[in-house]
């Protein structure tokens, strides 16, 4: 490996750049398929979305040029406005549930009290299994106002018959526990995979001391886990600003839990109004750039320490 | 006092993982009872948990009302095909980027792991355009090609090949084993843990995929079986029963379980834990 590595210089020299390629056409050859994918199905249809955003268009022909136009229908658009907070409530409410009802799971996974480790394991990763479709369609039955069986329950326990879906109040909820549930499984073992990793002595030391559990897990597993953390709340947050399944299987009245990638699926195949889409898009893309980027420069600045 | 308090602890951390796993299997076997109820049966509320009449009969409506042999072998076909073909791919770039040091290696990986923050999602409007153009609309291949390498994939597969030692790498080079050769008879061989559980993860993903086959499908003989039970609501006008709505959710659901379940029991422990580490 290290013999190849100093020939590298000295064949740029000679022969130029398509030299290079072809001394090391093997490995180029191998990683040349992502680039080439990500080229067409990834890269040009985001440079594209920008482009369209700027265009009226049902996708076939009559494209036309209208500058900011959907950009200014947008902002006045309160559909827009609507799934927009609702992605932010949805932001908030799964950042925080997933990363402290993970943690939790991942804990007690953790803990030597726990009897039948492996159970416990691999039941409560089925979930993440589930598809989210499928499970809608349950959870849309689960949370029917009259026939479904969380009312019974409310009911039972003595509380209200709640219009779950039907409600443009409580039509969020239901999409967020269905998000939740089905993935938290995965960010549990991301963060149980953290908690191996963290050595003994560290909690032998602090019983020595006097530490109790909770006392622990304050002062050593969350510093120690810091990382991991906001590892899982960054992915959280990128998978639920293109959260699609959920609510649109679970969709309640109107756009009052609509996902503003839903909206974008709507506006672009249902009524093809693709330029609309196309600027509902750019605003998804722009904010998933500045989440990578705060990502970028929190990594920048921990290497740097 | 100390005995005292760690048998509360166990019993506290034993309770709530309980609780945990009711939760978990919770919706999925009220979804297998309600499947195996006959029509007249009352399924509301509680009542949904006693079972008098058990019968298959939902299934079988559920083949009178979509295709479900053919629907459920476009969502075979892509699983198997996209799963094989994102596996070798990956798995090549894996190896490209781990056991050679050509210029810009560093810099085209770092391109490949800032590319996971922009998905693919994000594009969906051109992609449709493009997929339209390149006649791939209502074609299999359009759930396929595009997935062919990944950027996860690859860089899950490149932290796992970077152990492979090198001396296992040159000596079959000094063998005389072509590079292609290296990876296919050398490196794949032991990296076939890793290979295993990157696979589950994918087949599981593309089973459940949802999004692209809604996108890209739009004929009832080509749609995948996920696209066909989301529709089997609005399918008999507005009028199937929930017994026949659960039993395709039954028949989308049961098989990822059982697979995964199978994985499990043919992986050591952990496998899982290895497939996200970093």
């Amino acid at each position: 490996m290290g013999r190849r590595k100093a020939a590298a210089p000295s064949a740029v020299k000679k022969g130029g750049v398509l030299a290079t390629v072809w001394k090391y056409r093997a490995p180029y050859l191998f990683i040349a398929p992502f680039f080439i994918l990500f080229l067409v199905f990834q890269l040009i249809p985001v440079i594209w979305t920008f482009v369209i955003s700027f265009a009226d268009w049902n996708g076939l022909r009559n494209l036309r040029w209208v500058g900011f136009h959907q950009y200014e229908v947008m902002f006045q658009d309160y559909m827009f406005r609507e799934a927009f907070m609702n992605n932010v409530w949805y932001w908030i409410v799964a950042v925080i549930g997933v990363v402290v009802i993970a943690l939790m799971i991942a804990v007690c996974l953790n803990s030597p009290r726990l009897r039948a480790k492996k159970v416990f394991q691999t039941v409560t990763f089925l979930p993440y299994v589930c598809a989210s479709v499928a499970m809608g369609l349950i959870f849309m039955m689960l949370f029917d106002e009259n026939a479904g069986l969380i009312n019974e329950i409310i009911v039972s326990l003595g509380g209200k018959r709640r219009a779950w879906l039907g409600s443009s109040q409580y039509a969020k909820i239901p999409v967020i526990i269905l998000f939740i549930w089905r993935i938290v499984p995965w960010f549990t073992i991301i963060i149980y995979s953290g908690l191996l990793n963290i050595s003994k002595e560290y909690y032998e030391a602090a019983t020595v001391d006097g530490a109790g559990v909770l006392q622990q897990f304050w002062y050593i597993t969350i510093p120690l886990l810091k990382n991991i953390l906001f590892f899982c709340a960054l992915t959280v947050t990128i998978d639920i600003w293109k959260m699609f399944n959920e609510s649109y299987t679970l969709s309640g009245p109107g756009t009052s839990n609509t996902s503003l990638f839903q909206l974008v699926y709507e506006n672009g195949f249902k009524s093809f109004n693709l330029g609309y889409a196309s600027a509902l898009s750019v605003i998804l893309i722009l904010v998933l750039l500045v989440i990578s980027m705060i990502q970028y420069r929190l990594r920048r600045s921990e290497e740097g320490v | 006092m100390a005995s005292k308090n760690n048998r509360g602890q166990s019993i506290a951390v034993n309770a709530f993982m309980i609780f945990v796993v009711l939760v978990c299997l919770f919706p999925v076997l009220w979804m297998c009872f309600i499947s195996v109820k006959s029509v007249g049966e009352k399924i509301s509320g509680f009542a949904a948990l006693t079972i008098e009449h058990p019968t298959l009969a939902n299934f079988g409506r559920l083949f009178e009302l979509i295709p479900v042999w053919t629907n459920l072998f476009n969502s075979g076909f892509t699983t198997v095909l996209g799963t094989i073909t994102t596996l070798f791919f990956c798995a090549l770039a894996g190896f490209a980027f781990a056991k050679y040091r050509f210029p810009g290696r560093a810099k085209l990986f770092a391109f490949v792991v800032a590319t996971m923050a922009i998905s693919a999602e994000a594009g969906a409007i051109p992609l449709f355009v493009i997929m339209r153009k390149m006649n791939l609309i209502n074609s299999l291949w359009s759930l396929i090609i595009p997935r062919i390498a990944t950027a996860v994939g690859i860089f899950y597969l490149t932290q796992y090949i970077k152990d492979v030692p090198d001396e296992l790498v040159e000596a079959s080079r000094v063998d005389g084993c072509r590079e292609f050769g290296i990876f296919w008879r050398v490196v794949c061989p032991v990296i076939k843990p890793a290979l295993a559980s990157w696979a589950s993860l994918t087949m599981i993903a593309r089973w459940n995929d949802y999004f692209w086959p809604l996108l890209f499908l739009n004929k009832n003989s080509k749609y995948t079986l996920m696209v066909s039970v989301s529709m089997l609501p609005v399918s008999d006008g507005l009028a199937t029963p929930w017994q026949v709505i659960l039993a395709g959710c039954t028949l989308v659901i049961l098989p990822a379980i059982i697979l995964y379940l199978l994985m499990q029991l043919m992986q050591k422990a952990g496998s899982f834990s290895g497939a996200v580490k970093g």
